[in-house]
């Protein structure tokens, strides 16, 4: 079957299989390895992408699904050369240690700015705790969603449309 | 260790403000010394840009995916295995079973333990997810596809779960495979002074008993494990990316089992998704991928999904210890003395360099100044996953120290005594050092108390005692 979606804001038409899931399609037809596919099962969060402005686990989502949808990627949240400042708050504040939950969290901490620009400690680890960060970096993590909500620019990415 | 106080201002930078790098990162702060302040990392840009280079991410031109067949039984005899239909699905390339390899000399590989592991099971299987074949295919679904269509017939064993009925007469042995094997057991090791700890024990005013059991736990990284194996087809070299803590030794093991000289193989670990311990083991997914690229000639990726993650790779702990202390009615701590038995799975698969079975286990008399001390363990096998020593912290230390500050509590319960009072009054002594422990460990330095009145003063512990005594 084929899907037509945008990635990253660019129009993407495929062929699919039915039963491909959105981590794969992702991976290994478009070659956007960032995100990431760590549990298959919709506990760890690595594998979020943005559809349509929210969050979504893309390792339990069809990519048919996905189709006249709007998805951003971890690559997607850099713009012209702009970093999001999510990505610059991760790196100001030790926000990852091995890097492998990195897009997931950033990603819901994208959506989460979007609604909230100015989220509590408490929403802020409520927002994250469907991500797991086996390195256990949680406390840096809130700090670099903090960071990124102090130095929010008027750049948001990908917000509903 | 020695502790002194600081004279310094502390180096309590945790805001999220501005760090102490330029814009041109470097330090903007030279006085201070190296240590202080923020470093950003060199490979942070890299991965919140998503273009980090994980085992997964590496696609070769014609790679092929395999995917393996696990047993649903944790002890059985494998009676047969028809594999016909899998290999008729017309996107699979290959199907191999422990049959297979044991033609090539394959089916077996050494352990980190001077042990044996299967890498597909022949004559039975060992541990529920135990490797029993694997299929190659053009994609990763077709790969998962043939799985279901290789029909295994198996012949049930009592599975041995209990390490502590496993030395049982009449449990079946786990490990029939080993010439001349009648039991279940792998070493015994002890350290320490029996006579000397006994003679202490027989005449102490008090002595505590506790059976102090550490579970298995699993480091469960983000990132499963896996491998891309391509092997050049004319000169033989092998290219391995793989999800490895410990490359050389990988090298070393590939080398033995695929016969290929070491020079030949080049095994590349890139960024890793978290090991915890967890990535040192050799699995027989890895080797899988390169015999299925050796014998194919095509590029191979194999990466396991979580479920196989949590239920067949290293693991840490599992251990039983019977722990024993002795101390005069005063409190005086004056030997401890533990029977642990180890649970190792199915095969000796512990990272643990054979001179130390029990790891770093002998450092259980911890902080305290003992007259005598003796541990006595056992290593037995059990029908559950191999592995053994995870987590960065351990090399058992974990367990030690868990089982001397467990038992320390015990005794300042039995005592009627404050565990922090308990302990302060049995450390080690400045003057001791370089102090020689009754199990051969030798402190090079350490100042105890001080550290512990720090630690309690953080804690406001006299604060949480008068709390918890208005509250009884």
């Amino acid at each position: 079957m084929q899907v037509d979606l945008t990635v990253n804001g660019t129009e993407v038409s495929e062929e699919i299989e039915p039963r491909h899931l959105l981590v794969h399609f992702l991976r290994d037809q478009l070659g956007l390895t960032g995100t990431h596919w760590g549990c298959d099962t919709s506990n760890c969060g690595t594998c979020v992408v943005l559809i349509d402005g929210e969050p979504v686990k893309s390792c339990t989502h069809l990519a048919a699904m996905a189709s006249g949808h709007d998805i951003t990627t971890v690559e997607g949240l850099e713009v012209d050369g702009e970093l999001d400042p999510v990505q610059e708050g991760f790196m100001q504040c030790h926000g990852l240690q091995c890097g492998f939950c990195t897009p997931g969290m950033m990603l819901t901490a994208r959506a989460l700015l979007n609604n909230n620009p100015n989220p509590s400690e408490g929403v802020i680890r409520e927002a994250i705790s469907g991500q797991i960060c086996r390195c256990t970096g949680y406390s840096t993590i809130v700090r670099s969603i903090q960071w990124a909500a102090n130095h929010e620019s008027a750049v948001t990415i990908g917000a509903s449309q | 260790m020695t502790t002194t106080e600081p004279t310094t201002t502390e180096p309590t930078t945790t805001e999220p403000a501005p760090p102490a790098v330029g814009s041109d990162g470097a330090a903007s702060d030279e006085d201070r010394p190296v240590g202080f302040g923020n470093l950003r990392r060199k490979e942070d840009p890299r991965l919140i840009r998503g273009m980090g280079n994980f085992v997964d991410d590496v696609q070769l031109p014609g790679m092929l995916h395999l995917a393996i067949l696990r047993s649903p039984m944790a002890h059985a005899r494998i009676v047969s295995i028809d594999k016909s239909a899998a290999e008729a699905h017309p996107k699979v390339v290959a199907v191999i079973t422990g049959e297979d390899l044991a033609a090539q000399g394959l089916a077996w590989m050494p352990t980190l333990s001077n042990d044996v592991q299967a890498v597909l099971a022949t004559d039975k299987v060992r541990f529920q997810h135990q490797e029993v074949a694997f299929v190659v295919a053009e994609d990763r679904y077709s790969a998962r596809d043939a799985l279901e269509l290789i029909e295994v017939d198996y012949e049930w064993i009592d599975p041995v779960v209990d390490v502590r009925t496993a030395m049982d007469a009449g449990t079946p042995v786990i490990r029939d495979d080993l010439e001349g094997k009648t039991d279940n057991h792998i070493f015994d090791w002890e350290t320490g002074d029996e006579a000397a700890t006994k003679a202490v024990f027989d005449n102490a005013d008090v002595v505590v008993k506790e059976e102090i059991v550490y579970p298995r736990v699993h480091p469960a990284p983000m990132e499963t494990c896996g491998a891309v194996a391509d092997v050049e087809r004319v000169s033989g070299q092998l290219t391995l990316w793989c999800t490895t803590q410990a490359p050389h030794a990988h090298r070393t093991v590939y080398a033995l089992v695929a016969g290929l000289p070491e020079h030949k193989i080049r095994v590349i670990a890139p960024d890793i998704g978290g090991g915890f311990g967890n990535k040192v083991p050799i699995y027989p997914g890895y080797v899988c991928a390169i015999v299925a690229s050796l014998v194919i000639g095509k590029p191979v990726k194999w990466m396991e999904d979580r479920t196989e993650n949590l239920v067949s790779t290293g693991f840490a702990r599992d251990y039983i210890m019977e722990a024993e202390i002795a101390a005069t009615s005063d409190g005086t701590i004056q030997a401890i003395r533990t029977n642990v038995i180890a649970d190792h799975g199915a095969f000796n698969g512990v990272a643990a360099p054979t001179k130390y079975p029990a790891g770093f286990f002998g450092v259980f008399t911890g902080s305290y100044d003992l007259e005598a001390a003796f541990c006595k363990m056992s290593a037995i096998y059990t029908n559950k996953a191999p592995g053994g020593v995870a987590y960065a912290c351990s090399f058992r230390i974990t367990e030690a120290v868990y089982l001397v500050e467990r038992i320390v509590d015990c005794l300042a319960y039995e005592l009627e005594m404050d565990p922090a009072e308990l302990r302060l009054k049995n450390f080690i002594q400045p003057d001791q050092f370089p102090y020689e422990t009754r199990t051969g460990w030798v402190y090079d330095s350490g100042n105890y108390e001080p550290a512990m009145r720090k630690a309690m003063d953080m804690a406001g512990y006299e604060e949480l005692r008068r709390e918890q005594a208005d509250k009884r």
